[in-house]
């Protein structure tokens, strides 16, 4: 790491100017939307603000050497370009998918249009937010930035201002907020522990801290972990305290509702680095069963709720507690490989969920409705949502050729190393969320309309009941473009993307 | 001008301590009053009581950080958040908070008793690791209780405004364990105190929420001068 080569190798573009332009882009995009007056104009600005933080970070990523220390507050390094690209691909679609859906919100006046501005508003200030905490080096300052994401997650959450919103955001504050706080007690642990390497001053530095660990008292450092686990875990939806996850799911606009799942993926970022301190010490062991542990209990609790799920965003939302369990189980299984697949894993599983949602939103909108006894002919009525609901189902359970059945299968026989009869439960424990899933869209999707409804037409029931709901292009465009990107995934596995990972995996120090 | 005696550090550990109890009788009250109104009062005289606790431990070890934290506390959670919490409570119209999930409020302080002592059990474990003088080291674990008992208050009221009056309390904890087990840097004891500000803020305004239908909760919003809004097409 040398700043001064960095200087000579990019001149006029280096690590510092990208933060700068991150900033300062975001912020004056979210001025312009402050400023605006038409959806249209929020929309393609938010939409542009997606797009100007994809081209960063994919020039980052081709052009800037890194990994690079700014100012010891500042930190990029490929992992933080990765998360910063999922994130920049996730909202880029949720914005175009948002025009039609959040107009298709206030034409059933579900949103208030005096509403729209803070939705949009949040959106940005998410984007921006989520994006600068994964350059940051220092803890303390990425716990604030997480605390500022569910801030505006849950404001995305509320839009819609019925009492069950608000009800859903307040949980997700209170639990989320409330278990970081134990987050920030393990880190003035940590800080604490900092001043035991020799010759360092207390420091909440990722990069000093991993170049220290080896002088930290394990037993201290375990117990630091433990706390910071609790807040992360809590932010990532991770059983037990994941109970504001499906409220959040059900409640919320499916487009709020892909945006707090994204952050679910901050908690991870934050749980891989800490894990990465950890790692070099001898409180590893310890801490990989722990990681286990909750990784397997999140499991059985996804999974013991989605068999008799009747709710589709419920169903979806557990499901994203079963993959948040399986992410802990490759974190804990501590080797290269597992953390290759998780890596690879967090980006399937975002893009995968995001498709699932976007389908599920259109369905809602159809039927006004998540419940499975409300969706009634289906494939007539909404025939492209059906389908990418029935294949992006298949995608998250991990069929093949999906992109989320190597990453199972790996983090699986990565975690055989550690115990195999623990790999035999969760096969079987994977084979119940796939028949849950199953048994949900059999029964929603071959429901015909109810009987005596087409002999006679009753004057009590709405007429229009049954009449297809007219999906915008900009919503099905996403949609498809999204399922297409995952299915490609699945089938063609770039090499720069393993080059990618694989750097980041040198980077934590899996050597 | 403060006398020699008052600087005799045996007689300013002897006062941080009496502080300690208070604090604990306050975490106490948190957890088991009814009327919101005193509910408040009884977080600003938590916050007072940090307030002086991180002054008298300026005083003490002479670190200006400390006195920085114990202006920022006077001027953020003994005066401005409770001022908003105020008028937020006199729109809501609810003055008790009844309903409590799980725990009564005996059981709570029966619980919290437990915590207390389960967290002495499990600090004690560290004290060598941690370095932490007697002082100190009951100041650890004042500041974990607090976090906890703060906690048991979320989990058991109902009342959104109790609830954040329970978040305020673990937060009240954490900056107390933060001031005894080791010297943050300022600058993040201000963000912490603007996050808080925020969370604080949002949920009040939720509060307002979940207290009214949603044509009443604009109203008041507009009231309250928070969002004035307008229809954008």
């Amino acid at each position: 790491m040398n700043p001064g080569l960095n200087f000579s190798l990019t001149p006029g573009f280096t690590p510092m100017n990208l933060i700068y332009m991150y900033a300062g882009l975001g912020f004056a995009l979210l001025v312009l939307v402050l400023l605006s007056k038409s959806h249209k104009l929020m929309n393609c600005l938010s939409i542009t603000h997606s797009c100007v933080y994809l081209g960063l970070t994919l020039y980052a990523l081709l052009k800037i050497p890194v990994p690079y220390v700014w100012s010891s507050y500042f930190y990029i390094d490929h992992l933080s370009l990765y998360e910063a690209l999922i994130t920049a691909v996730s909202f880029l679609f949720a914005s175009l998918y948002a025009r039609g859906y959040v107009e298709s919100l206030m034409e059933t006046r579900e949103l208030h249009r005096k509403n729209l501005k803070i939705f949009y508003a949040a959106f940005n200030l998410l984007l921006i937010t989520a994006t600068i905490a994964v350059f940051l080096d220092n803890l303390a300052l990425f716990w604030i930035f997480t605390e500022l994401t569910t801030v505006c997650a849950a404001v995305l959450v509320a839009i819609l201002s019925a009492r069950e919103n608000i009800d859903a955001a307040l949980k997700y504050i209170f639990i989320v907020s409330g278990a970081m706080l134990f987050a920030f007690i393990g880190l003035i642990f940590l800080f604490a522990l900092s001043m035991q390497a020799p010759g360092t001053e207390g420091t909440l530095n990722w990069t000093l801290l991993v170049k220290n660990a080896a002088f930290f008292s394990p037993k201290l450092l375990s117990v630091s972990f433990v706390f910071i686990f609790i807040g992360f875990a809590a932010k990532s939806g991770v059983a037990p305290f994941h109970t504001w996850l499906p409220d959040a799911y059900k409640k919320a606009p499916s487009v709020s509702a892909i945006l707090s799942g994204l952050m679910q993926n901050l908690g991870m970022y934050g749980l891989i680095r800490v894990y990465a301190i950890v790692r070099q010490t001898e409180a590893a062991a310890a801490i990989s069963w722990l990681l286990i542990f909750f990784g397997v209990f999140s499991i059985v609790i996804a999974v013991f709720n989605m068999l008799s799920q009747k709710n589709l965003k419920c169903l979806i939302g557990f499901s994203s507690v079963e993959h948040m369990g399986l992410l802990l189980i490759g974190i804990g299984a501590g080797t290269k490989a597992a953390l290759f697949w998780v890596l690879f894993y967090t980006l399937a599983h975002s893009f995968t969920k995001e498709a699932l949602l976007f389908a599920a939103g259109i369905l809602h909108r159809q039927y006004r409705s998540n419940r499975v006894e409300r969706i009634t002919e289906a494939f007539r009525l909404q025939p492209l949502a059906s389908w990418t609901l029935v294949l992006s189902s298949a995608a998250i359970l991990g069929l093949p050729p999906f992109p989320m059945f190597p990453a199972k299968l790996f983090i699986l026989l990565e975690a055989a190393r550690l115990s195999q009869p623990l790999v035999f439960v969760l096969l079987l424990l994977l084979v119940l969320a796939a028949a849950s899933f199953g048994k949900f869209l059999i029964e929603a999707l071959s429901r015909r309309t109810p009987e005596g409804r087409e002999q006679a037409p009753s004057p009590a029931l709405p007429e229009n009941t049954l009449q297809p709901y007219v999906v915008r292009p900009g919503m099905k465009i996403p949609m498809v473009v999204m399922l297409g990107l995952v299915f490609s995934l699945g089938v063609f596995f770039p090499e720069s993307l393993e080059n990618l990972l694989n750097s980041i995996v040198y980077e934590l120090g899996y050597i | 001008m403060i006398t020699p005696g008052f600087t005799d550090p045996l007689f300013l550990e002897g006062a941080v301590r009496i502080l300690f109890v208070f604090v604990l009788v306050t975490a106490a009250l948190v957890i088991s009053v009814r009327n919101l109104a005193s509910l408040l009062t009884t977080y600003t005289v938590q916050s007072l009581l940090l307030t002086l606790i991180a002054g008298l431990l300026y005083l003490i070890e002479g670190s200006p950080v400390l006195l920085a934290i114990s202006v920022l506390t006077l001027v953020s959670k003994v005066l401005l958040i409770p001022f908003f919490i105020n008028r937020v409570e006199a729109k809501i119209k609810i003055s008790r908070d009844m309903k409590f999930n799980y725990l009564e409020p005996t059981s709570s302080l029966l619980v919290s008793i437990g915590l207390v002592l389960l967290v002495y059990v499990f600090l004690s474990g560290f004290v060598g690791e941690l370095a932490l003088g007697r002082l100190f080291f009951f100041g650890a674990v004042i500041g974990l209780s607090l976090t906890l008992m703060g906690m048991l208050v979320m989990f058991s009221r109902r009342k959104v405004i109790t609830k954040v009056l329970g978040y305020l309390t673990m937060e009240n904890g954490v900056l107390l364990f933060g001031i005894f087990v080791t010297e943050l840097p300022f600058i993040i004891e201000v963000l912490i105190v603007i996050d808080l500000i925020i969370i604080v803020l949002l949920t009040t305004i939720f509060a307002v929420g979940m207290d009214s239908t949603i044509e009443e909760y604009r109203q008041k919003l507009q009231r309250l001068h928070i969002w004035p809004g307008r229809e954008y097409l």
